[in-house]
């Protein structure tokens, strides 16, 4: 809790008021409950001294925050046109037989998450997914378990 | 000056301002469904579109300020299009459940479609599903209803400041919710019901119970909870309160209430009120009548007066009876026992801070209009949390901080925490203060103005340095904490009860009127009970007349002795603390208690109550100490009879009677029948007729007709001005110091809190359902210290005795102290603790409340251990 503080308290540094370090300190959160729980939101209230039903308000207002629990890494793939088109929709199918894992759901040890993304702007080189961070182009039925085994 | 025109009409504003609030000026209403009067504007549901000239677009007139020239105009056919289309989105979703809700018949969205439409939706989809929450014991959700208007969010955060509830989620899925998504856990001020135009946010206490037009009664009446005195209706039906509702504009909370005022009025209709007198007959309470016990009563009180002489009867005045109640009941201890023994619960705390600093400043000198403290530049609080013991009074507090004033909090800030830049939490709120007194001497000087003030202030001699080395308060925070104080130009203080509760009260009294003169702060004494100063007012007082004038002058009695016809006892009669040490003495053979449960809150109270002969109790419930009377009178309640209370400004304000009771008679007719069997040949009959004689007997009341009391009150006679610069006697004790220090340990300290109130809250359900057991408060580092956690059992031990409680930690304790209530029957406060009287300012100091406590192996029952 203290790391987390000094953290947030990094982050306020850039700003001319606490508050408005908020965006950047639920995502401090986020890494550091895994998701914004209500342990976490009440985290960011004390370290930017708000109400945390207000930090709650600010928190579920965006989408892409992550307000449910989720598996230790998130994988985005991509099912938009150019993905689609080039076979998205088989990976999907294959993360279903492989690890049983559906778009919003979580593999039952918690290993992975699955989110389908509306184009992350990689259509020349589809389909492609990111895993938590990192980008993985040119995605095929092989690639793709490799990558992902890349990860525990 | 700008002019501008509004559908023909020329209006003409001396400062800009909206649109909205131009055309009201004008008698247009423009319809709205997020605008709220106090709060700001937020242009959010697009109902009070207007068309204005030579804009291209219809524009909102609750965010549009008004310009010169303007020319508006409100209702045209564009204008009523695009409100009937804004409708229409609105009722895509919102579920037309009106012949479910309880809102229908008051429901502003109901209102509105029926005068814009549309008369069906065209949309086909389903709506938003979300269900009714019902995880809060008071208050009900029902988000599917909701428009978003968010008023209730902007009440929360910007009139209660609460910040309890929020947005969450955006677009048609945004809900208001509290943090939990469930249960409120917040002030429950409900003030959010108050302002929500729909049926999204209600009431639990009345669901489906009623219809709106099912009220057949209203009455206007005064809530019987603290001294504020909120303004509420009470709506009834067939003799029963439906429900109580605040009116914006009305009173000096302005259609706020507090949790007790708005949700703890259930009390009154519990199948435990007395609906029939007693006698103690073969000891053991027998039922009768009334009338028999008035007699029975009226004997008894003659033959001791008799045989014993009337210095040896009492009286217990109530703070939370009427006006006309505790004038009754002087009038029958004065002139028809001929005794002045006549006090009441309020020398506990009120009676002596308000005689102390009306001693150094004159008469009147806590007659200041609340509202002004939402204005001032600066509160200092002492002695309290205001918006626990008079929550309506926090708030302003709360407003003063975001208008930008300095609030200033010695002791733990509690409900003020998110509105007090630094938290002085001294182990030693004496140290500190005299350290703050010395500081604003040094560096402003005296005023000159008080030079009796001035030379006592001069007697004190310590080092600022020392002092605050005591108080463990660092430096540099005391520095900007004087600077602060010593900027402000319109200053207020707030004094709470426990500054009392010292070594010597009467240095912490004298210092926190040092402080008030030098700031030339206007000062406010909290009052847990609704009409302490009206009993002040009306002579309740051992040593004062009606309108507080002193018995020991002849003209005041001889002017009250020629409007009675009746001599009034010359000597100054006994207070509450020598009439319960006569009653130990056996020297007191008869009290009359009216309206107060002295057994239950007044510690040590047993032995005296036991020792006394004929104790009369007069209430609304079978108290502890009506258990113990010999004659108990069954009393009408609040809102079961007219008359008027004195809030702790000083404003008298009216209430009606709402229903009749049964079984009970009004506290003032008991007095007046009980006068008639005791040789009162025109008692009085009726409210009016008590004030006929009031106004001739108090030369506070001169003139003053109670029917023409209006809405907001009557300040009298202050007009809201003290009788400032009357320079009088008092005493200080041992003012050289040494200051602070006390005893070692862990003390436990009377708690006020917010959900309840003692022996009548105790009695609400609805409260009840908020705090249904006893906690005992600890400081997180106590706690710590003792090795407990949040909800643990303990038994707390003081060399008074012994009980099982649950923990609650609490930031709000000061460490070094523990907090329990009187509040529930068993476990409580009086218990554990003794009372001295304090011989300079007369109050009661708590004694024997060093306390051990012990961690109890598992959850026990909270039963006492004897």
């Amino acid at each position: 809790m203290e790391a987390f503080l000094r953290e947030v308290q990094e982050v306020v540094k850039r700003y001319p008021q606490k508050r408005a370090a908020i965006l950047p300190a639920l995502y401090l959160a986020e890494q550091r409950f895994g998701w914004l729980s209500q342990e976490a939101y009440e985290a960011v209230a004390e370290a930017l001294n708000m109400p945390k039903a207000t930090v709650k308000g600010v928190a579920t207002f965006y989408s892409m925050y992550r307000k449910a629990p989720m598996g230790r890494n998130l994988i985005q793939l991509c099912t938009n046109v150019a993905c689609m088109v080039m076979g998205a929709e088989t990976l999907l199918q294959l993360l279903e037989r492989r690890y049983g894992l559906r778009p919003g759901g979580t593999t039952e040890d918690g290993r992975f998450s699955l989110v389908v993304m509306e184009c992350i702007g990689a259509c020349d080189r589809a389909p492609a997914m990111l895993v938590n961070k990192d980008f993985h182009p040119n995605l095929n039925e092989n690639n793709i378990i490799e990558i992902l085994e890349g990860y525990s | 000056m700008i002019r501008l025109t509004i559908d023909g009409i020329e209006v003409e504003l001396e400062e800009p301002v909206t649109v909205l609030e131009a055309a009201r000026k004008v008698g247009i209403k423009i319809p709205t469904l997020c605008w709220f009067e106090g709060l700001p504007p937020f242009g959010g549901c697009r109902l009070c579109l207007v068309k204005v000239e030579k804009l291209p677009k219809l524009q909102t007139a609750c965010t549009l300020m008004s310009a010169d020239g303007m020319v508006v105009e409100t209702e045209n056919p564009e204008i009523r299009a695009a409100r009937r289309a804004m409708l229409e989105f609105l009722l895509i979703n919102h579920p037309l459940d009106c012949p479910y809700c309880d809102k229908a018949g008051e429901c502003e969205l109901q209102d509105l479609v029926a005068k814009y439409g549309p008369e069906a939706g065209r949309f086909a989809e389903g709506k938003r599903r979300h269900p009714e929450s019902f995880d809060d014991p008071i208050i009900v959700r029902n988000m599917e209803r909701c428009v978003l208007c968010t008023r209730c969010v902007r009440v929360c955060e910007d009139l209660q400041g609460a910040y309890a509830i929020t947005v969450t989620g955006r677009g048609a899925h945004s809900f208001v919710e509290p943090f939990s998504g469930g249960r409120y856990d917040c002030e429950y001020c409900g003030n959010c019901l108050t302002v929500c135009p729909v049926g999204a946010i209600m009431s639990r206490l009345h669901l489906h119970s009623y219809r709106p037009w099912f009220v057949q009664k209203e009455a206007e009446t005064v809530c019987s909870y603290c001294g504020v005195g909120c303004r509420m209706v009470v709506q009834v039906r067939e003799n029963s309160i439906i429900r109580t509702i605040p009116r914006f504009g009305l009173g000096v909370n302005d259609g706020l209430l507090c949790v007790r005022g708005r949700f703890g009025y259930d009390y009154i209709e519990q199948k435990e009120r007395l609906r029939t007198a007693f006698i103690r007959k073969d000891g053991e309470l027998r039922p009768v009548s009334i009338e028999e016990a008035i007699e029975y009563t009226a004997k008894k009180l003659l033959q001791i007066k008799d045989t014993n002489g009337p210095e040896t009867i009492g009286a217990i005045a109530s703070g939370r009876c009427s006006n006309e109640d505790n004038y009754m009941l002087q009038r029958l201890m004065r002139f028809f026992i001929g005794s002045n023994n006549i006090d009441s619960s309020a020398r506990l705390y009120y009676i002596p801070i308000v005689q102390y600093l009306e001693r150094i400043f004159g008469q009147g000198v806590t007659a200041n209009l609340m509202p002004g403290i939402g204005r001032s530049d600066g509160v200092v609080v002492v002695g309290g949390d205001p918006t626990r013991i008079n929550p309506v009074l926090g708030l302003q507090i709360r407003a003063c901080h975001r208008n930008g004033g300095k609030v200033v909090v010695f002791g733990p800030s509690g409900g003020l925490k998110r509105f007090v830049p630094y938290e002085l939490r001294p182990r030693d709120d004496e140290a500190l203060l005299v350290a703050v007194l010395k500081a604003l001497i040094e560096k402003k000087g005296m005023p000159g103005e008080n030079k009796n003030l001035e030379e006592r202030l001069k007697e004190i001699e310590v080092e600022t340095h020392d002092v605050l080395r005591e108080a463990s308060i660092e430096e540099p925070l005391f520095d900007t904490l004087v600077g602060d104080l010593l900027g402000l130009q319109n200053p207020v203080v707030v004094v709470g009860p426990e500054v009392l509760q010292a070594e010597r009260p009467s240095r912490v009294l004298f210092l926190v009127a040092g402080i008030v003169y030098l700031l030339g702060a206007r000062v406010f004494v909290m009052s847990d009970r609704p009409n302490y100063q009206g009993l002040m007012d009306m002579g309740c007082l051992p040593d004062m007349l009606p309108g507080e004038r002193p018995i020991e002058l002849e003209t005041f009695r001889h002017k009250v002795e020629s409007v009675m016809g009746r001599p009034v006892p010359d000597k100054a009669g006994m207070n509450l603390f020598q009439m319960l040490e006569m009653a130990k003495e056996g020297n007191l053979k008869a009290l009359y208690v009216m309206g107060d449960n002295l057994y239950y809150h007044m510690p040590d109270a047993e032995e005296a109550l036991q020792s006394i002969d004929f104790l009369v109790v007069q209430d609304i419930f079978m108290t502890e100490t009506a258990e113990r009377a010999d004659v108990v009178l069954p009393a009408a309640g609040w809102t079961e009879k007219e008359g008027t209370f004195t809030n702790l400004e000083r404003r008298l304000q009216r209430f009606e009677k709402s229903r009749t009771p049964l079984g009970c008679m009004e506290d003032w007719r008991l007095l007046a029948e009980l006068m008639a069997h005791m040789g009162d040949e025109r008692p009085p009959r009726t409210v009016a007729e008590i004030w006929d004689e009031l106004v001739q007997v108090s030369p506070l009341h001169i003139g003053i007709n109670p029917r023409e009391i209006g809405p907001e009150g009557m300040i009298y006679p202050y007009h809201g001005e003290p009788l400032r610069g009357v320079e009088g006697e008092f005493d200080v004790e041992a003012l050289k110091g040494p200051y602070g220090g006390g005893p070692e340990g862990l003390r436990l300290i009377l708690d006020r809190p917010l959900y309840h109130s003692g022996s009548q809250s105790r009695r609400s359900r609805a409260l009840r359902s908020l705090q249904d057991s006893p906690v005992l408060c600890l400081s997180p580092e106590d706690a710590r210290d003792l090795g407990l956690e949040d909800a643990d059992m303990v038994r707390v031990t003081s060399s008074k005795g012994m009980l099982k409680v649950k923990v609650a930690i609490s930031e709000d304790v000061a460490s070094g102290t523990a907090r329990l209530s009187n509040t529930f029957s068993e476990v409580h406060f009086s218990r554990l603790v003794g009372i001295r009287q304090d011989p300079v300012t007369t109050g009661g100091v708590f004694t024997d409340n060093l306390v051990k406590i012990e961690k109890l192996p598992s959850e026990g029952s909270e039963e006492v251990m004897e």
